[in-house]
């Protein structure tokens, strides 16, 4: 493994550079910019926060907005790395099947370029909060949100990578995981809050949903703010329960790798 | 130091009928009914042994698909044996597939950053060579503009110069290529001697018999993923022109 991430770190030029222009290809030739790709989280949550910030009773339309955004930027994070991951090989098979690079950077180049745009809406939403709540507490929820990205980045990683070698064998599986993420969405408590499940007894849904770790690590404590002690320690318990989902990722990942890397060349 | 080490080098991989097998037809084959698209063993290249140092040029012949293209892959790295061992030591540049794996979005300018690094220069390397390469090439203002608007010509002379850049000490050439227009094709043949010269170690794939005799020192003759011969250039290329003829002669008969 060691060995696999100094070839990737050999190859960060070319990585880097790669993700530059997939950047610069998505925010050019269109009158907004960086706007354009921004437009669907913000329409959405435009959306949400007139429909649904009453449906929800939820009285404060800000701070709605700003919980609404912060989720769907990890969703739409984690969904693209998934989605869009899995296609790494194909998008790349001129590269691959050019130079004896690590195939983890095709699954990084997709997960980096979204990292950075999923930033974007985040920063959006600390702009949201400075705004409604104009106090620095705002960085403090930043500053312990900043490890979870970071978890939520190598999660990324993992999983792209498991759905791109599994989908050089099975060309219908960015179709499935499209299917299933369509689901997850309602599944996660993107657009409510999960209060309103526990009052119908249905926590348990939450509480089995691997992408709400990251919710928890992420969108939880930027919102929050300065934590109380007892909030601390409920973030605490949300950072390990994440550290060890994220293990396990990277222990598939690198499982997957090992066995497929010498093989997946025949099926591309 | 170059140096290229196979030992009992064999390549085999499933290759299905239908280029892709869906999740279904995984699941259903053989359970319930025989499958539509079953897999063919492919044996690609079959106990492979090869040694060779500095100062070797190796010219690899042998009908189409015989695996010559195959041995090439392996030896760069890019396929990897499935028993059997690879050594090769050295910076490596491989001139296939060099039409492929372009941005179409990016400029010419860009596409030649990617593809150095791609090869392995760093930032820092690359600055010296830049204005080289984009004066072999010819292409001028050109290289301003999105590759997606080149035309084949121009698409072939940017791989080329770029390619052909760095200071190789194993150089590996699948056919050597018909490249631009009459112009550049003269340039470009004086490059790639240039390249090869200077190259520690040449393994070239080629079908045109001449240049194998003026640039190799060895020649494998490679039938059925395996070597059937090896040895000194012109005694193998003998031999190897007259079995072809005797086969010519063999299918005008009958």
């Amino acid at each position: 493994m060691l060995h696999h991430l100094s070839a990737v770190w050999t190859a960060r030029h070319f990585l880097l550079a790669l993700v530059q222009l997939d950047l610069r290809l998505r925010y050019r030739r269109s009158v907004l910019g960086v706007g354009w790709s921004l437009l669907h989280p913000i329409a959405m949550t435009i959306v949400f926060t007139v429909v649904f910030s009453q449906l929800f009773g939820d009285s404060n339309p800000v701070g709605y907005a700003a919980f609404a955004l912060a989720g769907l930027a990890v969703w739409g994070f984690l969904r693209e790395a998934a989605t869009s991951g899995s296609r790494a090989f194909l998008q790349n098979e001129a590269y691959i099947r050019q130079s004896p690079m690590p195939y983890t950077i095709y699954t990084l180049r997709t997960v980096l370029g979204q990292a950075i745009h999923s930033s974007l809406a985040l920063l959006i939403v600390v702009c949201l909060l400075v705004f409604w709540k104009g106090d620095p507490g705002v960085l403090v929820g930043v500053a312990l949100a900043i490890p979870g990205m970071i978890l939520a980045l190598l999660a990324a990683w993992a999983i792209a990578t498991i759905g791109a070698f599994i989908n050089a064998f099975f060309h219908d599986t960015a179709q499935i995981l499209e299917v299933g993420c369509q689901i997850g969405f309602f599944l996660t408590p993107i657009m409510y809050r999960r209060s309103l499940l526990d009052q119908r007894g249905l926590g348990w849904v939450v509480d089995i949903n691997p992408v709400n770790l990251y919710l928890s690590v992420i969108r939880d404590p930027l919102l929050g703010g300065i934590p109380s002690a007892e909030g601390l320690v409920q973030l605490g318990h949300a950072y390990a329960a994440a550290l060890v989902f994220t293990g396990v990722l990277i222990g598939l990942a690198t499982a997957v790798v090992s066995w497929l890397q010498k093989k997946v060349i025949f099926y591309l | 130091m170059a140096k290229i080490e196979l030992t009992d080098v064999s390549i085999v991989f499933n290759a299905h009928p239908q280029k892709r097998v869906s999740l279904k037809e995984y699941l259903v084959r053989g359970l319930f009914r025989p499958s539509v698209n079953p897999p063919m063993r492919v044996h690609a290249l079959t106990g492979i042994n090869l040694v060779a140092g500095d100062g070797d040029r190796i010219g690899v012949i042998g009908h189409n698909g015989a695996g010559k293209s195959t041995l090439l892959k392996t030896l760069a790295g890019i396929y990897p044996p499935t028993t059997g061992t690879r050594i090769v030591e050295g910076k490596i540049c491989s001139l296939f597939d060099i039409m492929t794996g372009f941005e179409p979005e990016a400029t010419g300018w860009e596409n030649i950053l990617y593809r150095a690094y791609l090869q392995g220069e760093t930032p820092r390397s690359i600055r010296g060579k830049l204005d080289a390469i984009a004066a072999f090439s010819e292409l001028g203002a050109f290289l301003n503009i999105p590759v997606r608007n080149y035309s084949a010509g121009m698409m072939m002379r940017l791989a080329f110069s770029i390619a052909t850049a760095i200071d190789p000490e194993v150089l590996l050439i699948d056919e050597v290529l018909a490249v631009g227009d009459l112009a550049f094709q003269t340039k470009a043949q004086a490059r790639m001697r240039e390249l090869m010269q200077s190259a520690r170690l040449m393994v070239m794939v080629a079908h045109d018999l001449v240049s194998i005799r003026q640039m190799c020192t060895r020649v494998l003759w490679m039938a059925h993923g395996q070597i059937l011969r090896s040895g000194p250039t012109d005694e193998v290329v003998d031999e190897y022109v007259a079995a072809m003829h005797r086969q010519a002669q063999q299918a005008l008969a009958a």
